[in-house]
């Protein structure tokens, strides 16, 4: 039941469901519209990073971005020092953020597909380069680093009740479902995850296919460090680097499993909901930075350990 | 020569020689007894820590939580009183049995529960950091001064932290010659053969673990005895450099291939590349990125050098 594509998705809205529920119980008041609308904020961004970790673990050959972080603070860095907290220069710093995304993106989806270095390594070695880049580029330019009045509103502010960054998740969730599990392109990618021999012989250019998943993927990670900008009011250095565990966490528990081939996003945005929900109930109870850390670690294992023996009994 | 090029060392010992130079011409005194003494010492760690990545990854396995578990050992460290567990040696053999205990749970999740290691590892080391989190959540508090002592303490002349690193090398060609070894890289290279051939596939990966967290449980101590004191993020980076360093050394991820000769040569080019920028003077804002940078540029290296021998 858990596996199927339906199965997954429902389960992990049900699980979210209980926990509400719990935290109504545990504190009067959790379930309240404003409470959910702050939820599903949060949720878009892990939602968005996790959306990374999809495309690329679905290209197989042990993939993963573990620069999302390091590309998620270039993105917000950038685009503030670009927007210099003018309203017109906002869509100015958004392009370049997400261009310079994209162009770390290439390079590690370079070192992954045509070199060959494990993606394990390619991307936090390169992500260990980003990050002192921007110390470099911090310390020396001393960058404008506010958001825009106008990002403020798009990342932070809400349309009719509903969070406008949330719906932005929205229409990227949609386009993303549509392009991993009906376009050409997500079955060529599912092809080249599952088996990249065949999908080469059957004519997918399958190191083109992994170049653009982390081409995506660090686009995704740029635009989600721009918004996160807007959300928090500033850019500053380690803005991302709370995504590189989460982002991995939710991509496990909604369905992507590390020999690559499936990339159902689906599961992955209900997963973001369930862990921010978890999170914002462990904050709730004054849980600190290691209980999160741990209970992170301990519901990453225990969804592995289910996929395990759900994958053995079939 | 035969044996070396082999094992894949040559090109990262060619780079070992292109680091000393440039440490040796920067360095003052590079060669004499104190500076030795002292960069064996800041060395130490690193090269424990590699060398335990090494075996594991030997064993066609990875350890993502090698760094979060050299942090926990830190803080245990940093928490408990020698005094209460009858004095600092007591001490340092608990955070060995801490060190083999989360070795342990590490090879029984992947072993047993047959969980993919590099994701597996990741969730235990976000629980090994919570759980230093918990013990020390500010950097301080402070650790016996006989661990410290004991490691900046020389045995006929010959400083401590040398011998560490001469026991874990010493230990590591043992097993290498022995039934054991031959065991690891059997299993490393083709599991299912391995299989086939009668050799307990799991138990071997499971040693591997135990033996790869004893050295990490070493550096850990090595680590604690320099700062001597408790930081939940003092392992962090050791994750990264031990994974790199592998690389570098010309042990495959694939498994099966390489010697822990090339993860002591790769922790070296590491440790010394750190000194190199330290000492070059080198603004500290453009340190982390030169070692990135080097990183990446040593990975691309012995990628291209890799093809190359492989076409050859």
């Amino acid at each position: 039941m858990i596996g199927s594509s339906w199965g997954r998705p429902a389960l992990l809205l049900a699980l979210t469901i209980a926990l509400l529920v719990v935290g109504q119980l545990v504190l009067p008041g959790f379930i309240g519209l404003g409470q959910i609308a702050n939820q599903l904020k949060i949720a878009a961004f892990l939602g968005l990073f996790g959306l990374c970790q999809t495309v690329v673990i679905a290209a197989g050959g042990q993939g993963l971005d573990l620069s999302v972080g390091a590309i998620a603070t270039l993105g917000g860095i950038l685009g503030a020092a670009l927007m210099a907290g003018s309203n017109a220069m906002t869509i100015v710093g958004a392009v370049a953020a997400v261009g310079a995304g994209l162009g770390v993106g290439l390079l590690n989806g370079m070192g992954v597909a045509v070199l060959g270095v494990p993606p394990l390594v390619m991307t936090l070695a390169l992500s260990s380069v980003v990050d002192g880049g921007l110390i470099v580029g911090v310390s020396l330019a001393h960058p404008a680093d506010a958001a825009s009045p106008g990002l403020v509103a798009i990342a932070g502010r809400s349309l009719y009740g509903v969070p406008s960054v949330a719906l932005i998740w929205a229409g990227i969730a949609a386009i993303a479902i549509w392009l991993l599990s009906r376009s050409a392109w997500g079955r060529q990618l599912c092809r080249t995850g599952a088996n990249p021999v065949t999908a080469r012989l059957s004519g997918t250019h399958t190191v083109r296919v992994r170049v653009m998943a982390y081409m995506l993927s660090g686009g995704v990670a740029a635009l989600g460090g721009f918004l996160l900008t807007g959300y928090v009011g500033q850019a500053f250095l380690g803005l991302g680097n709370a995504y590189v565990l989460t982002s991995i966490v939710v991509a496990a528990i909604g369905g992507v499993t590390l020999a690559g081939g499936k990339a159902p996003y689906g599961g992955v945005a209900c997963a973001a909901i369930l862990m921010t929900v978890l999170v914002s109930l462990l904050t709730a109870i004054n849980m600190g930075e290691n209980g999160r850390q741990i209970i992170f670690g301990l519901t990453l294992l225990v969804f592995l350990m289910i996929d395990r023996r759900l994958g053995a009994q079939r | 020569m035969r044996a070396l090029r082999h094992a894949g060392v040559i090109p990262s010992l060619l780079m070992l020689v292109v680091v000393l130079a440039l440490n040796a011409r920067l360095q003052h005194h590079f060669f004499s007894m104190l500076s030795f003494e002292d960069n064996v010492s800041t060395f130490t760690p690193t090269i424990l820590i590699c060398l335990a990545q090494a075996i594991i990854v030997l064993s066609r396995e990875l350890d993502l939580s090698l760094g979060a578990g050299v942090s926990l050992i830190n803080c245990f460290l940093a928490t408990v009183p020698a005094s209460a567990v009858g004095g600092p040696w007591a001490l340092m053999g608990l955070a060995l049995l801490l060190a083999l205990a989360l070795g342990a749970i590490n090879g029984l999740i992947v072993t047993v529960f047959g969980l993919p290691s590099l994701i597996a590892t990741f969730a235990t080391g976000a629980v090994w950091y919570g759980l230093a989190l918990t013990m020390v959540p500010q950097p301080g508090g402070t650790i016996d001064e006989t661990i410290g002592n004991v490691y900046s303490d020389t045995v006929f002349h010959i400083p401590v932290p040398l011998l560490i690193v001469l026991a874990a090398m010493l230990i590591w060609t043992v097993i290498g010659r022995h039934r054991l070894g031959r065991r690891i890289v059997a299993v490393g290279s083709n599991p299912v053969a391995a299989f086939q051939a009668g050799i307990p596939v799991a138990g071997v990966k499971f040693i591997a673990y135990l033996v790869g967290w004893l050295l990490v449980g070493l550096g850990a101590i090595a680590i604690s005895a320099q700062t001597l004191s408790g930081d939940a993020g003092v392992g962090t980076a050791y994750t990264l450099t031990s994974v790199a360093a592998v690389v570098i050394g010309g042990i495959s991820l694939a498994g099966g291939r390489g010697t822990p000769w090339g993860a002591l040569v790769g922790a070296l080019v590491l440790g010394i590349v750190a000194n190199v920028i330290y000492f070059a003077g080198i603004p500290s804002i453009w340190q982390e990125f030169f070692k990135g940078l080097v990183i990446v540029a040593a990975l691309g290296f012995m990628v291209i050098e890799q093809r190359r021998t492989a076409i050859a």
